[in-house]
């Protein structure tokens, strides 16, 4: 029989409303989901845009009630809200909340699972879609992924399908990301696997695309003939608090950030425009960027590119802090670099010669990461008497956090008799200009998995790309005979002097945020 | 002046200044703090043809700008005051920005006694915030000042067709303006907004799958609507009949207080959709029952305030297609 539409739902365009899911979080005892995940849930909820008669299971180890789970999350949910907590709302959207308990490795567990959300099925009266979000440690994925085929989980139920989303880190490198991949692929298709970069899901890195390709005062610029170079800057105020020296010691700042959040914001910048704005059309155009990074291979290339740095002990809002081999559960002799910056450039016709600088790192003197574009300063300015002022290029700077927006810098006149130019800023501010809040993130992205739009998730030739092209700096840096030196620069200073010198000798600083 | 407006309403509208200077005081305005940041997104402007809602016009003005950014132009004409005068106020609606900074949006009033339909667009196109979309919520009824040259200018028409006097007449004024040559402007009415909410809930009672299969044999709507809001029931039944692709009967329930529209219910042999919402709550009940099987669930309700629904409509960019093909069966029903 074929399946029935919903006359009344069609129509409503406005919202971004998806079909009845189930959604399975595993590792739902662990800090995304309290932190991130329910409350993303709750704010969808919130703004009507939860799929009807939804359902949320936690699947974790830790033996406990439905009620206890929700009592837990509903603690969680009031501190991270990003609307507030209402307790009306929260009684029924809790009421959509279940616990399973389970080892990952248990089949057993995945059989009543299975039950579960059967039950659920007959409940609705109607098959609904499945999403399983992978929120565990990653070594988890693997026996999660084969649990889940074996019971037959990732098999849609009734025509309605099944989907994983999977968190970062996806792999360590080429060879565990690929094996990775094979595994979630073996289980899921590829259309069906949701890789979650939460930078794709801030409102300003979603609307890099918007101001290129939507603003014709952009694009004609866009390329090597007006851009002098572009400059990515993550920078966090924090160390390794909480904990997380643990984590961030076997990973480092090239495989935590810039293989996946930083590759995700460079493609944007450097990108074709897709022929339509179909999740595939899109993540080709970005796939070909990754594919055109011109390759760092041997140790001399990358000491020439790339430059890493551990901080020592200094202060950061005049707070003092600890160095790196310092920090809690980090190895006193760590060769892990919290810092890493790299001057990259992009084989394709566009961007012949521009370089693209990124930096990364941990207690900078502040929490931004933004994007800037540097053009070229004009090849005479007709001003006998003027005399450009240092850094005055047109700089347009996107700014993915905080304060989300967009700022040109320009030059313009200085009142008065003399010929004086003063750099003066342009600036959009999505806070002041938009009194709504955006949607955090996940809210985006959960929406989107739910809804089948993978546009802001990364693909398997994305992920593996970008890791071909870090393993060969990482290989440089720990496998070689001459590795280049690990630098040092103290907390709360803008990284390591070797890192303003890639810059200084080509001619260029980096932008002061 | 006539008597009806009231001085301390215009002393609520911020300092009075000769039209011709207008520029001049605002700037005067941004120079003397400069803590305070201007920004503007749209030209927004109200038109209304009654004194008595000029204080609550301003708040509204307050209300809106504090989510859109935008040059707030509020124009009371009274085309029938005699002599013709004309005066101006600026005012900045600011609200703080980081604890520290204000963001602040201009606004500019205007009393137009004896304004005609020339005035007013001179008024208001002298006034914009250039290359800035034009936003304006005509609140009276479309008299002789909505005429072509001014509403051609217009990127979108705010309006309230509950609030009209004559609904079919100003319907077909709105149609004929709409089908004017040269003339390409949105069109929000806020009856049909303030109904978006029990839309939304009857798609998710359908949702059902028991309820979606019995749709066919759903017989009545009833629905319970504010006096005053027969138009907006309307608007939410000619839908619900174009959704169906059929014609069931229609029963309206007029309440004296409580919410624009209070409770849906579509039933049927053996089957029925509810959709309630209580007086002053921010939830809505659904409740589905098809035989033995019954499904309830809360959504949040829309905001119901006209600030709030103004509010909501200048945070859609898209005009609403949907609403175009619904007014004129809405008009139809008014014969």
């Amino acid at each position: 029989m074929p399946e029935l539409e919903n006359p009344f739902q069609e129509t409503l365009l406005s919202r971004h409303r998806a079909e009845p899911c189930t959604v399975v979080i595993f590792g739902a005892t662990g800090d995304l989901t309290n932190r991130k995940l329910i409350p993303a849930f709750y704010n969808i909820a919130a703004a009507g845009d939860l799929p009807p008669q939804f359902k949320v299971v936690g699947f974790a180890r830790r033996e406990k009630t439905d009620e206890v789970f929700r009592a837990e999350l509903e603690a969680g949910n009031r501190k991270n809200s990003r609307q507030g907590h209402n307790d009306e709302l929260w009684g029924s959207f809790a009421q959509c909340i279940h616990y399973h308990r389970s080892e990952f490795e248990d089949p057993a567990g995945y059989v009543k699972l299975k039950l579960l959300l059967d039950e659920f099925d007959k409940e609705r009266g109607t098959p609904a879609n499945r999403l399983f979000y992978l929120a565990s440690a990653p070594e988890a994925f693997k026996p999660i992924l084969e649990m889940l085929r074996a019971a037959g989980l990732n098999e849609g139920v009734g025509g309605k399908w099944a989907r994983v989303v999977c968190e970062k880190p996806f792999g360590k490198d080429l060879a565990t990301a690929r094996g990775l991949n094979d595994v979630v692929n073996a289980t899921f298709d590829e259309a069906d696997t949701y890789r979650i970069d939460h930078y794709l899901g801030k409102e300003t890195a979603q609307n890099i695309m918007v101001l290129r390709f939507a603003n014709s005062i952009f694009e004609p610029n866009w390329n090597s003939r007006y851009i002098d170079h572009v400059q990515i800057t993550c920078a966090e105020n924090l160390g390794m608090e909480g904990g997380r020296g643990g984590y961030y010691d076997t990973a480092g700042a090239l495989r935590d950030m810039v293989q996946n959040h930083l590759f995700q914001l460079l493609t944007l910048v450097a990108m074709e425009p897709p022929t339509d704005l179909s999740a595939d059309s899109v993540r080709d155009e970005k796939v070909k960027v990754i594919r055109a990074l011109r390759p760092l291979i041997g140790p001399e290339a990358v000491g020439k590119n790339v430059i890493r740095a551990q901080y020592t002990a200094g202060s950061v809002d005049g707070v003092a802090r600890v160095g790196y081999r310092q920090e809690d559960r980090v190895n006193p002799e760590s060769k892990t670099e919290p810092y890493v910056a790299l001057r990259l450039f992009i084989d394709t016709w566009r961007w012949q010669g521009v370089p693209f600088y990124i930096r990364v790192g941990k207690q900078l003197p502040k929490k931004a990461t933004e994007i800037s574009v540097h053009f070229k300063k004009p090849p005479q300015v007709p001003f006998a008497t003027s005399k450009l002022i240092k850094n005055s290029e047109n700089t347009l700077v996107i700014r993915i956090q905080p304060d989300e927006g967009i700022a040109l810098r320009i030059l313009c006149k200085q009142p008065g008799q003399a010929m004086n130019m003063q750099q003066v800023k342009m600036d959009f501010r999505y806070s002041s200009s938009f009194g709504k809040a955006s949607p955090e993130a996940y809210e985006r992205l959960l929406l989107d998995a739910m809804a089948g739009d993978a546009t802001l998730f990364a693909r398997r030739d994305e992920v593996e790309n970008a890791w071909k092209f870090i393993d060969e700096i990482e290989k440089a840096w720990h496998k070689s005979d001459a590795p280049p030196m690990m630098h040092e620069y103290p907390a709360g200073s803008w990284g390591p002097k070797e890192a303003d010198d890639l810059l200084r000798a080509d001619g260029r600083e980096w932008r002061l945020l | 002046m006539p008597a009806t407006l009231n001085e301390s309403d215009l002393a609520r509208l911020g300092i009075e200044t000769p039209i011709s200077r207008i520029d001049r005081a605002l700037k005067q305005l941004w120079e003397n703090d400069e803590a305070k940041t201007r920004a503007s997104l749209i030209n927004f402007s109200i038109y209304t043809e009654d004194s008595s809602t000029l204080a609550s016009d301003n708040d509204l003005l307050d209300h809106v700008a504090a989510e859109h950014a935008c040059r707030a132009l509020l124009i009371l004409a009274l085309p029938e005051s005699q002599p013709p005068r004309a005066r101006a106020w600026i005012q900045a609606l600011c609200r703080p920005y980081q604890g520290k900074q204000a963001v602040c949006s201009e606004q500019i009033s205007f009393v137009l006694e004896g304004g005609d339909a020339a005035q007013v667009q001179n008024i208001v196109f002298a006034q914009l915030d250039s290359d800035l979309p034009l936003v304006v919520w005509w609140q009276a009824d479309l008299t002789q000042n909505f005429e072509e040259r001014f509403y051609s200018r217009i990127d979108t028409l705010i309006i309230d067709s509950s609030r009209w006097s004559d609904p079919a007449r100003q319907f077909d004024a709105l149609l004929a303006a709409m089908r004017a040559e040269n003339v390409d402007f949105d069109v929000r009415d806020l009856a049909w907004t303030r109904s978006h909410f029990m839309r939304t809930a009857l798609a998710s009672c359908f949702q059902d799958a028991a309820a979606l299969q019995n749709l066919a044999k759903l017989k009545t709507i009833r629905i319970t609507h504010l006096k005053g809001q027969r138009t907006t029931a309307l608007l939410l039944a000619v839908w619900i009949n174009q959704r169906l692709k059929t014609t069931l009967e229609l029963e309206l329930i007029e309440k004296d207080s409580g919410p624009a529209l209070h409770s849906l219910v579509l039933e049927g042999d053996g089957v029925r959709g509810e959709v309630r919402r209580d007086c002053d709550s921010s939830f809505i009940h659904v409740c589905t029952s098809c035989g033995q099987h019954e499904h309830k669930d809360l959504l949040p309700a829309d905001v119901d305030s006209d600030a709030e629904l103004v509010s909501e409509q200048l945070s859609r960019f898209h005009g609403s297609t949907l609403y175009s093909t619904m007014f004129p069966l809405v008009r139809a029903m008014l014969k």
